[in-house]
């Protein structure tokens, strides 16, 4: 079953064609528009302007500013302190959670800053996903950890979880696996499997944007390809913001590619042409491995 | 120093602390041995007709067929000795005068005391009083001390100036010479099975039977019971309180001048005196609050559940904090609130550490004694039903132990008593902490995977 | 090109909304202050109620009788409250614990610590627990019916003295000792072990000269707690210690019976919370003041080395 069918997504249309398949970034093809053109043809989602994280004085996030796009793989790239994570835990502010991390400039999602008082933080992590380093899942059963948000949510009829947490293994391409034992605890499946529970509960708030945190970097090579796999089949219908060390990955499964140094925004860029022709030498040194 | 020097040197080091950790599992095999052995007396025992027509008539326990066919037997056995005492009455006594009669009839009237401890009231007299005076030794270990005394007259020699006195036994027989109740000590020494007919019992009633004439009889129900609304009443409080604060603690507070002195006020409560918890307990609870108009089971509580606060606190924001730090961020990764976090996903993964915390304290709370003297322990009293809790004292084990062993009127007459109490609380109490460990090791094993 | 979902939740909540959410983040976290408080002010609570019924009996009788006179005629006309030779019967079981417990406890925390394996480590574990575990008033009795016959047969003129007492509580003052001294060894880190025994130190050695004194006040503070376990404890010492208001001769004679602060207060409450309000009531709660600042000291300060340590180890 082809998981778009579900809520109709199939066939909506990016308004960029095939051209950004990750597939013809992998084929090597030459006609690779500017990133200019790409943001004129969709509608950023997130947007940031001179946005700065800190932990109590240290900078660890510099004045960024960049526009990520509605429904592509936008990937952030570094090496490891580069600020990256903190970056991606910005746009749900997971970073709340840290005593101590304050933000100053604008990061603005479907137009609204959501650093305003008044934003409500449960509606905005709602509506922005996440899926962690380590596959999380709580230690109930494989149903209730999908539930878990819709329930949160106010979802309480059975016949409306049944249909949402199904929905949700099947995009999660999990369904098949673990339909038969809904009530094990998800803490029995293999670290893989896990990892997809983890997306599919994500997937089950029905969010407009997933934000991946190294999402494959405890699992097994066989494991991240059905993971990559499966950000191919929700590029489209989600904006899916990845934060990867492998910069392999960030090249087979996304369209744009974000270069972080040290907490800036080095380069920004559709991926083949950063992977290919890197205009910083900063960013041509580390994707040639001289250093990170 | 030469090598071989240090080397000796290092031995003798390791020695010392491996001596002191078997000295320390010596006094635990030391205290627990007495305990638990002659603890286990007061439940497995050679029973003799006696104990058995105690439960009949008291507990209404027992076959009464067999009983009055064992009473027919033992009559038969104890009739020569009844036969004796009335001749030696006749004959005897009958030929004496003045002031050797007298000596006479108290020598007789030990005689026939020492007999009643062993067999009862003798045959025809009226029924006494005292329950103790109804029936004859219950337990053959007692009956064996008994006719000891019965066979032997205990003086004291001080003869020798220089040190205590010394204890001299004359053969009892010795006084008797020569009358009809001479051949007595001799008939009763070697016919007592016969007139007692001790058999091996389990006498699982020590539990669940309450007392009567002052613990001479029956077992420790109102005791046990009151040790259990003396423990569930603390945890009520407490745990609930417990939890919040380390929900507190854990997940909310912001370290700062107010947490930390909070936390320091916990730490200081951990630290005080429980006897000084007794009196807060009398002083606050009953003379100011006035939730009962003396002791009862709900100041006790309310004391207990103030004792263990610092241990059900500490043990769950441990539980709290070893959850891993991914769960919380899943859910609000999810749009979970700070509460819905703490309540779906928290609570849950860190309840079996919680649960075992809360188990330990119980077993501290049952075992305490400083904080209910005054607060909720009487010597006395019968089973509560719940309501009465509220305003009515209750015996307790703990309270119990040390009252029968040091104010009781027959101290030895009860040891079995006071031992059987004390190794059914510390039993209890180390069951509860192996569940507790036991519980943590399948923790640890759960989050290892 | 997807139109932004329109049906979504805004993000941004009404002015309403946002005081009802505030108000209520603000009445929750009180909430939750003020029930940890409840916990908390509890100890303050102790302190004034004793303190409150301390206040009269030092209106009554002046503080001087109290501390030096060793005169304890609480019941019989005329009235008198010399309670030295309690405070001294206290420190002496105190003293006999510490003496115990010290040496035993800190040499045990040392073996758990850097000598056994780790197989037999664990098993010692459910021993400490288990002696901590044991209800006082069943060490207590033990005590008094197995204990105090067992010495007298060695020649003590009676069981039930300073001695007797001063073995039991040294023995429940153990666990305390063990595990937090045992805490402050681990403390140390593997790096000043490995440091030490790189320059070719026997064990004995580097415990000794290089763990032991980097551990050495949590060591104190552990040896505070047991100290503290040991006076603050009743049931033991008023069963077992002979409760005779005397001070032994000479002072460090530990086969002679002696009598407790807690014990005094466990056993005359009996016969003094009838009469609220006399002398004879007062005193007690007097008593236990003095148990209760000397606690709270032994907290602090216990309290107080184990911060110092902990900024020592992080080389502050």
């Amino acid at each position: 079953m082809s998981p778009a069918t579900q809520d109709g997504r199939t066939g909506v249309d990016t308004g960029l064609g095939d051209r950004f398949k990750p597939s013809n970034v992998a084929s090597g093809r030459e006609d690779v528009p500017p990133l200019h053109d790409i943001l004129e043809q969709t509608e950023a989602h997130v947007a940031t302007r001179d946005f700065s994280i800190f932990y109590r004085d240290n900078e660890a996030v510099k004045k960024i500013t960049m526009e990520i796009p509605m429904r592509l793989v936008t990937a952030i790239i570094g090496p490891s302190g580069c600020g990256k994570s903190t970056l991606l835990r910005a746009i749900n502010r997971m970073n709340d959670l840290i005593p101590g991390c304050h933000t100053t400039g604008e990061m603005r999602f479907d137009g609204q800053d959501i650093y305003d008082k008044k934003i409500d933080v449960a509606i905005l992590r709602r509506r922005v996903g996440m899926v962690f380093q380590k596959p999380n899942p709580f230690p109930k059963s494989i149903y209730d950890n999908v539930a878990y948000g819709p329930r949160l949510h106010g979802i309480t009829r059975h016949s409306r979880l049944d249909e949402i947490v199904q929905r949700s293994l099947v995009q999660a391409a999990l369904w098949e696996e673990v339909k038969d034992r809904l009530d094990t605890n998800g803490l029995g499946l293999s670290g893989g499997q896990q990892q997809r529970l983890c997306l599919a509960r994500a997937l089950a708030v029905d969010p407009e944007i997933l934000l991946m945190d190294e999402p494959t970097s405890a699992l097994d090579p066989r494991a991240t390809t059905r993971i990559e796999d499966l950000i191919g089949e929700l590029r489209g219908s989600y904006t899916i913001i990845i934060v990867t060390h492998n910069m392999q990955q960030a090249a087979r499964v996304s369209d744009l590619t974000a270069f972080l140094y040290e907490g800036v925004l080095v380069e920004y860029g559709p991926t083949k042409q950063l992977f290919t022709k890197p205009r910083e030498k900063q960013t041509e040194d580390y994707i040639t491995g001289r250093f990170g | 120093m030469g090598m071989k020097a240090r080397n000796l040197l290092d031995r003798l080091f390791s020695g010392v602390g491996v001596l002191a950790i078997v000295v320390m599992g010596l006094a635990l095999v030391l205290i627990l041995a007495p305990i638990f052995s002659r603890g286990a007396g007061a439940y497995i025992f050679k029973a003799t007709v006696e104990h058995r027509r105690m439960l009949l008539e008291r507990f209404e326990r027992g076959n009464a067929e067999a009983l009055a066919a064992e009473a027919e037997a033992v009559r038969e056995a104890r009739a020569p000795v009844y036969a004796m005492l009335a001749r030696y009455a006749a004959e005897d006594l009958a030929g004496l005068s003045g002031r050797e009669k007298r000596e006479a009839r108290q020598r007789l009237e030990e005689v026939e005391d020492i007999l009643q401890e062993l067999f009862g009231p003798m045959p025809g007299a009226a029924t006494p009083v005292l329950p103790r005076q109804q029936y004859g030794a219950t337990r053959w270990d007692r009956a064996e001390v008994k006719l000891d005394r019965l066979l032997y007259v205990e003086t004291w020699d001080y003869s020798d100036s220089g040190s205590m006195g010394q204890q001299v036994l004359k053969p009892r027989r010795e006084e008797f010479a020569g009358t009809a109740l001479e051949p007595l000590f001799g008939y009763v020494e070697t016919h007592l099975e016969a007139m007692l007919r001790p058999e091996w019992t389990f006498y699982w009633g020590f539990l669940t039977d309450s007392s009567f004439d002052a613990h001479i009889f029956g077992g420790i129900w109102p005791e046990l019971v009151g040790t259990i609304y003396l423990t569930l009443g603390a945890m009520v409080f407490a745990v609930p309180l417990g939890i919040v604060s380390a929900i507190y603690f854990a997940e909310y507070a912001q370290e700062g001048r107010l947490v930390s002195l909070l936390r320091t006020c916990v730490s200081t409560l951990a630290g005080v005196p429980s006897i000084v918890f007794g009196l807060f307990g009398l002083a606050f609870f009953i003379n100011t609050m006035h939730v009962s108009r003396s002791k009862s089971v709900l100041a006790g509580s309310l004391t207990l559940g103030m004792l263990i606060l610092p241990t059900v606190i500490r043990a769950a924001e441990e539980a709290i904090r070893a959850v891993p730090h991914s769960y919380k961020e899943a859910a609000v990764g999810l749009g979970a609130g700070r509460w819905r976090t703490v309540v779906t996903v928290i609570l849950p993964a860190a309840l079996p550490g919680i649960l075992t915390g809360t188990v330990i304290s119980m077993g501290r709370a049952a075992g305490e004694t400083a904080p209910i003297i005054f607060t909720a322990a009487v010597s006395v009293g019968k089973v509560l039903s719940p309501w009465e809790t509220l305003t009515q004292p209750t015996p307790a084990l703990s309270w119990n132990i040390y009252n029968l062993c040091t104010e009781h009127e027959a101290v030895d007459e009860i040891r079995h008593v006071q031992f059987g109490m004390a190794a059914t609380l510390v039993l209890a109490v180390l069951l509860l902490n192996l569940v507790a460990i036991i519980m943590r090791a399948r923790i640890s094993n759960k989050l290892k995977g | 090109m997807g139109t932004p979902r329109s049906s979504r939740q805004s993000l941004v909540m009404s002015a309403r909304a946002n005081l009802a959410a505030a108000l209520s983040r603000w009445l929750g976290n009180g909430l939750l202050l003020a029930i940890t408080s409840v916990a908390a002010i509890g100890v303050l609570f102790i302190l004034f109620f004793i303190a409150r019924d301390a206040v009269p009996f030092f209106q009554l009788r002046g503080f001087k009788e109290f501390f030096t006179s060793t005169h304890w005629y609480p019941s019989q006309e005329p009235v008198e409250f010399g309670a030295l030779s309690i405070f001294v019967g206290s420190g002496l079981v105190t003293l006999g614990a510490a003496l115990v417990a010290a040496p035993l406890g800190v040499a045990a925390a040392l073996c758990l610590s850097d000598v056994l394996p780790f197989g037999v480590r664990q098993a010692v574990k459910p021993v400490i627990e288990m002696l901590a575990a044991i209800p006082s008033v069943a060490y207590g009795f033990f005590a008094l019916v197995v204990f105090a016959p067992w010495l007298q047969r060695l020649g003590a003129i009676t069981g039930t003295n300073a001695l007797n007492v001063s073995i039991i509580l040294g023995i429940m003052a153990l666990p305390t000792v063990v595990s937090v001294s045992e805490d402050a060894l681990q403390a140390v880190g593997r790096e000043l072990r490995e440091g030490s025994y790189a320059l070719g130190a026997t064990r004995a050695e580097t415990l000794l000269r290089t763990i032991v004194p980097a551990a050495s006040s949590g060591i104190l503070a552990a040896v505070l707690l047991g100290i503290m376990r040991a006076l603050g404890e009743t049931m033991v010492v008023w069963m077992a210690s002979g409760n005779a208001a005397q001070i032994p001769d000479p002072w460090f004679n530990f086969l002679e019976p002696v009598r407790t602060l807690t014990a005094t207060i466990a056993g005359d409450m009996g016969e003094a919370d009838h009469v609220t309000g006399s002398a004879r009531y007062h005193v007690l709660f007097a008593m236990g003041l003095c148990l209760l600042l000397f606690c709270f000291a032994c907290n602090l300060i216990s309290e107080w080395v184990v911060s110092i340590q902990r900024r020592k180890l992080k080389g502050e």
